[in-house]
């Protein structure tokens, strides 16, 4: 029983979740006052291109649907939309980078900011597709801008840590 | 490896499955949703609360990089402000301490009869396509879904989720945001005045008093505005005798009030001003003026009590056809600028269960 919940603690998906945590209070403090043309970086967005761009096409999706559902538990948006969304910008990020046969880190980095940017112009298309419209608007554009410069800032410090997350196993101690 | 891959592609599927689903169960607003909110909500509050602590130097100090100039001036532009306004609102305070005991007398709901709890905003939306904000009162306070919130300017919005010593507020301009609401026009009529009473002829309060029978006299008092749609009519004060002073008496007719149309209030996004929509098809665009305030119209199935004030008419879109005019309007309240705000513990009906 105890070694079964020592394994799922040292599972890479409870540390997705607790990383996720971390960014998603980051996201909703700091980054919701710190605003660019009354804009938020979406810290989140960029956190989940990472993800999608150092590791494969499932574990973006993965980390992209499970920190948007994450994130819609703190909106007042429904459920779910930003999972969908979160989640196939997870994928794009890796299906974009797979196209190419070895990106150097700039070409990751913009890839990972382009298609974080990408996601803010998908989300109210999404929304609108579900019957919340009302956001489809030239301001989407300076959003998906607010988010792309962030990436291009943030994204580089989040591959370690985008990592350091998903890395396939951890040793606990000595054995 | 190859079945690590399927495990991964099956976790997607279900993922997204139930991404589906949620929405499916949000959008047809299932309470399920809501205890799961509230469940993410008791794991991810404590680390919120340790974030915001320990970012709050950073995003001071942005603040005060990015604002305190603009706060200086607004500072002396509002010290301004207020020393004009001083002097009006003891006037407004008693026209509307009237208002209230005249509604009372004739049984109608005012808001002097709904208890509220004020509340501080303690965060915006994180998001770029939601206008909510965040208040440090919840559950606990009484605060249900659906009530409205208004601060020291007017109608705000809403309360769209309830956590337990937290609430969101969705706010007018989301375009999510619908609300029924009257719009006070202007008058057709001319105002009819009559000559003002000799002074002899008029009754002196020492020979009222002498008198033995009850006789009620109504005195009426010209008021001047700069609220359009408000026509300075007459403000009555009943038994008080006035001994011809020499000024005209304005007599209030039921013709002479102001008409009111109702319309539906739509938010249309940040930075762009809601609109007022399905108003009467023979209303003309002509008999509504800039500048004509807007009220919540009330109602069994309103989601605000009646004539809270919520912005004045900035433009007026006639349509061709049958459809009724469009109306721009400025709201009252700073959206941009919020920090107390009071919600009304008043829960529309069709919002009651949530």
């Amino acid at each position: 029983m105890f070694e079964r919940l020592l394994q799922v603690v040292a599972s890479r998906w409870f540390r997705l979740v607790l990383v996720a945590l971390l960014v998603l209070s980051l996201q909703t403090t700091l980054f919701s006052e710190i605003r660019f043309f009354g804009y938020s970086v979406q810290l989140m967005a960029i956190f989940v291109a990472v993800a999608g761009g150092v590791h494969d096409v499932r574990v973006g999706a993965i980390v992209g649907l499970v920190s948007g559902l994450m994130y819609d538990a703190v909106l007042a948006t429904p459920l779910g939309i930003s999972g969908l969304v979160l989640g196939a910008t997870g994928a794009g990020t890796a299906l974009v980078l797979q196209s190419f046969r070895e990106p150097t880190w700039w070409l990751r980095i913009l890839v990972m900011s382009a298609t974080a940017a990408l996601s803010e112009i998908v989300m109210p298309l999404t929304k609108a597709v579900v019957g919340l419209g009302g956001w489809l608007s030239p301001r989407m554009f300076v959003v998906s801008l607010v988010t792309f410069i962030g990436g291009l800032v943030l994204a580089a410090p989040f591959i370690p840590v985008s990592r350091w997350t998903l890395r396939e196993q951890v040793s606990l101690g000595r054995r | 490896m190859a079945q690590n891959k399927t495990n991964l592609t099956r976790a997607v599927i279900l993922l997204a499955l139930a991404s589906v689903f949620f929405i499916t169960l949000d959008l047809g607003d299932s309470s399920s949703t809501s205890r799961v909110r509230r469940v993410f909500d008791t794991v991810f509050s404590p680390v919120e609360n340790v974030a915001r602590v320990v970012t709050r130097p950073v995003s001071g100090a942005w603040n005060s990089f990015r604002n305190y100039d603009d706060v200086v001036a607004e500072n002396d532009r509002l010290k301004e402000q207020v020393a004009l306004q001083e002097g009006a609102a003891v006037a407004a305070a008693a026209s509307v301490r009237l208002s209230q005991e005249l509604l009372a007398l004739n049984g109608l709901p005012t808001l002097a009869g709904i208890n509220s709890v004020t509340a501080q905003v303690i965060g915006e939306t994180p998001t770029n396509f939601s206008q909510t904000v965040e208040i440090n009162q919840g559950a606990n306070s009484g605060i249900k879904v659906g009530m409205p919130v208004l601060n020291a300017a007017g109608l705000i919005g809403k309360v769209t989720e309830v956590f337990s010593d937290r609430a969101l507020v969705m706010l007018l301009s989301d375009p999510d945001y619908a609300l029924s609401v009257k719009v006070v026009t202007k008058s057709s009529r001319t105002p009819v005045t009559l000559p003002p009473l000799p002074t002899e002829d008029a009754p002196t309060v020492d020979s009222v008093l002498e008198t033995t029978e009850t006789s009620t006299t109504s005195s009426t008092t010209t008021t001047t505005t700069t609220i359009l749609g408000f026509t300075p009519s007459a403000t009555t004060v009943p038994a008080e005798v006035v001994a011809g002073g020499g000024s005209n008496i304005t007599v209030p007719i039921a013709s002479q009030l102001s008409v009111r149309e109702t319309g539906i209030l739509e938010g249309r996004g940040p930075g762009t001003r809601p609109i007022v929509r399905f108003l009467d098809a023979s209303t003309r665009a002509d008999a509504i003026e800039v500048g004509a305030p807007i009220v919540s119209a009330g109602g069994s199935r309103s989601l605000a009590p009646p004539d809270i004030v919520i912005g004045v008419v900035s433009r007026v879109v006639e349509r061709l056809g049958t459809a009724g005019p469009v109306l721009e309007i400025e709201l009252v309240a700073d959206l941009s600028n919020l920090s107390f705000l009071r919600v009304l513990l008043y829960q529309p009906i069709t919002e009651s269960g949530k």
